[in-house]
């Protein structure tokens, strides 16, 4: 039975998502509870799922028993189970939270909950899935609800998301342009499989100029500076409900995809004509989590600022997995859970700022600390675990990018978290600064926070501590299975 | 310079897929008309999927059905099924992804009463 939970994962969410129009099309009430119950499964079992896995060794999904590399595989790592786990808990978080502040219009649509589930559903697709083209397929499954998700925000969300959309597919089209050359030169689609018969293939222009288009098409959907463009503004106009979801999931998946795909077809070392692969792409992941973190400093929009703020923890993440050593590997695989729930925590808080106080820039948060505790609260944690201090798990996740990146003298890594980590404080402290504020007239009153905002909120500021708690085991799980 | 025309020559299929890949990113790149950036995202997808379709091309080959009397398999006389099975996901793919920009651009036509992506950029700013 436990060897067929992977499979459970994915078909909770989906069949519920399909059977949902014919289940609610009476009672649209009903939606929001079905989607939160399948959600809380989901959460269930990738718990179960998880115990699974650090007990009895990863499971190989074979699909109708035809084992890879002839038939189609998942492969459910410590790594996968764990992104998993920290995907639908997030997901569940938002739409506790998204009771808040979703629209009534959107509440009753039946179609805006499918669009949620078959969403969750192509992420479990994407982490799980050993082979290429799957991984093709479900990122463009969930990109495809993205879309949907965002411009359901109407109006300006409607230009957004249509960027988005263009981005996106042309992403998707390079991707499948780099699997396309991969397969032609090696005739397997099948990552293990790809990983044994490459490293003889390196000189070959078609095995490295696919590798190129993979990473090019991955690296827009990943929105990795300088193809971040159609990021902050699908995010900023995505509708308040889905926005944390979005935020903290997407973007995540699609770097889990490439670093299954660097570590299972890039081995440490590898040159290409006298370029060592992964240096280059350790560069270019300083640069975007320098790049991004000043562009957020520079934003006067909360939203925006968050957005830019993910953007630069792509690039941290990207530094630690190409470092070539399992200690920064594992730090970077750390800190995309944590970056997840740091998101989703953020983009709840703007969401809420939003709807409580009306406040869309920094100036317009001049006051709200007076009148809402209970979010500056939640803020502190999170901005603790942005910055990146003990006890939260975003310190650890850098402490051990950067204890990885003094293993291979690679000073400019060390360099890049550092700096990073002032900008983000530097940006932190420009919101805290208008949070803060006090304003001429007071208004003590203080402000009841609905029990759904205080459910999602809390348990996502308490999750980054729990994380930070946790993370000398959730590091070695991900070092042993790295090892293997 | 010969050399580079004979090996372009010599393979027709890779140089319409270039061309028309490249086109398709002009035409994304400069119309600043929404249905026109759709068709040149179309034609991308088109020329990718053209792309798989021609490598995996084979002169005499025929279905690849196996069945359990037959003694050995000569791979060479069968086609490779897998790269059509990849096209026919990737043409569902485009298909969705052309179905959910189309409802957008309509969605966008009805808000702003323009496909102009500088027009529409004024009134959304």
């Amino acid at each position: 039975m436990s060897s067929q939970l992977p499979i459970f994962l994915f078909l909770v969410p989906f069949v519920t998502a399909v059977a949902m129009p014919i289940l609610c099309a009476k009672r649209r009430s009903w939606c929001q509870r079905l989607t939160t119950g399948a959600v809380s499964v989901m959460v269930v079992l990738s718990v179960i799922n998880l115990r699974v896995v650090l007990s009895e060794g990863s499971i190989e999904y074979a699909f109708g028993g035809w084992t890879a590399p002839v038939g189609i595989a998942w492969l459910v790592d410590p790594l996968a189970a764990i992104v998993i786990l920290t995907m639908s808990v997030v997901a569940l978080l938002s739409l506790i939270y998204g009771r808040l502040v979703v629209t009534s219009k959107l509440d009753k649509s039946v179609q805006y909950y499918t669009l949620i589930l078959l969403f969750i559903a192509a992420l479990v697709g994407v982490v799980f899935a050993a082979d290429l083209f799957n991984v093709f397929v479900f990122l463009e499954m969930a990109a495809l609800a993205g879309y949907a998700l965002v411009s359901a925000g109407g109006g300006k969300a409607l230009v957004y998301a249509f960027r988005y959309l263009l981005l996106g597919s042309f992403g998707a089209t390079l991707y499948l342009l780099g699997v396309s050359y991969l397969y032609a030169a090696t005739g397997t689609l099948n990552m293990a499989d790809l990983g044994t018969r490459l490293p003889e293939l390196m000189t070959s222009t078609a095995v490295v100029s696919g590798l190129v288009f993979v990473f090019l098409g991955l690296s827009i959907k990943m929105a990795l500076v300088p193809l971040h463009g159609w990021l902050p503004g699908a995010y900023a106009n995505a509708p308040e409900a889905v926005a944390p979801l979005l935020a903290s999931t997407i973007t995540k998946v699609a770097l889990v995809a490439w670093v299954r795909i660097e570590y299972s077809l890039i081995a440490p070392g590898v040159e290409v004509s006298h370029v060592p692969v992964l240096v280059l792409l350790e560069y270019i992941g300083v640069l975007a989590a320098v790049i991004g973190a000043a562009l957020a400093l520079v934003q006067t929009e909360i939203k925006r600022m968050f957005a830019y703020g993910g953007i630069s923890h792509i690039g941290l993440i990207l530094v630690g997995v190409s470092l070539g050593n399992s200690t920064a590997l594992a730090g970077g695989l750390f800190y995309l859970v944590n970056d997840a729930v740091m998101q989703a925590a953020l983009f709840m808080i703007a969401g809420a700022v939003l709807h409580y106080h009306g406040a869309r820039t920094l100036d317009d948060l001049k006051g709200v600390a007076n009148r809402s505790p209970w979010l500056t609260g939640a803020l502190v944690v999170v901005a603790i675990s942005m910055v990146g201090l003990p006890p939260t798990g975003g310190f650890f996740g850098k402490w051990n990018i950067v204890l990885g990146a003094l293993e291979a003298q690679h000073y400019l890594a060390v360099f890049a978290v550092l700096a990073s980590t002032l900008l983000t404080l530097g940006y932190f402290l420009r919101l805290f600064a208008c949070w803060f504020h006090q304003p001429v007239t007071i208004e003590s009153e203080r402000l009841e926070v609905a029990a759904c905002l205080r459910v999602s909120l809390g348990a996502a500021s308490v999750a980054t501590i729990v994380l930070g708690l946790l993370s000398d085991s959730v590091v070695r799980v991900l070092l042993e299975s790295l090892a293997s | 310079m010969a050399e580079l025309l004979q090996a372009l020559l010599q393979r027709p299929n890779f140089v319409v897929f270039v061309i028309l890949f490249l086109w398709g990113i002009y035409i994304m790149a400069a119309h600043p008309n929404y249905v026109k950036k759709l068709i040149g995202l179309y034609i991308v997808q088109t020329s990718v999927i053209f792309f798989l379709v021609a490598f995996s091309a084979k002169d005499g080959a025929t279905v690849p059905i196996v069945s359990a009397e037959m003694a050995s398999l000569e791979a060479w006389a069968y086609a490779n099924p897998l790269p059509h099975a990849l096209t026919v996901t990737a043409i569902v793919v485009q298909i969705a992804t052309l179905g959910v920009s189309l409802a957008l651009v309509s969605a966008i036509y009805r808000k702003y009463g323009s496909l102009d992506e500088d027009e529409v950029l004024k009134k959304v700013e």
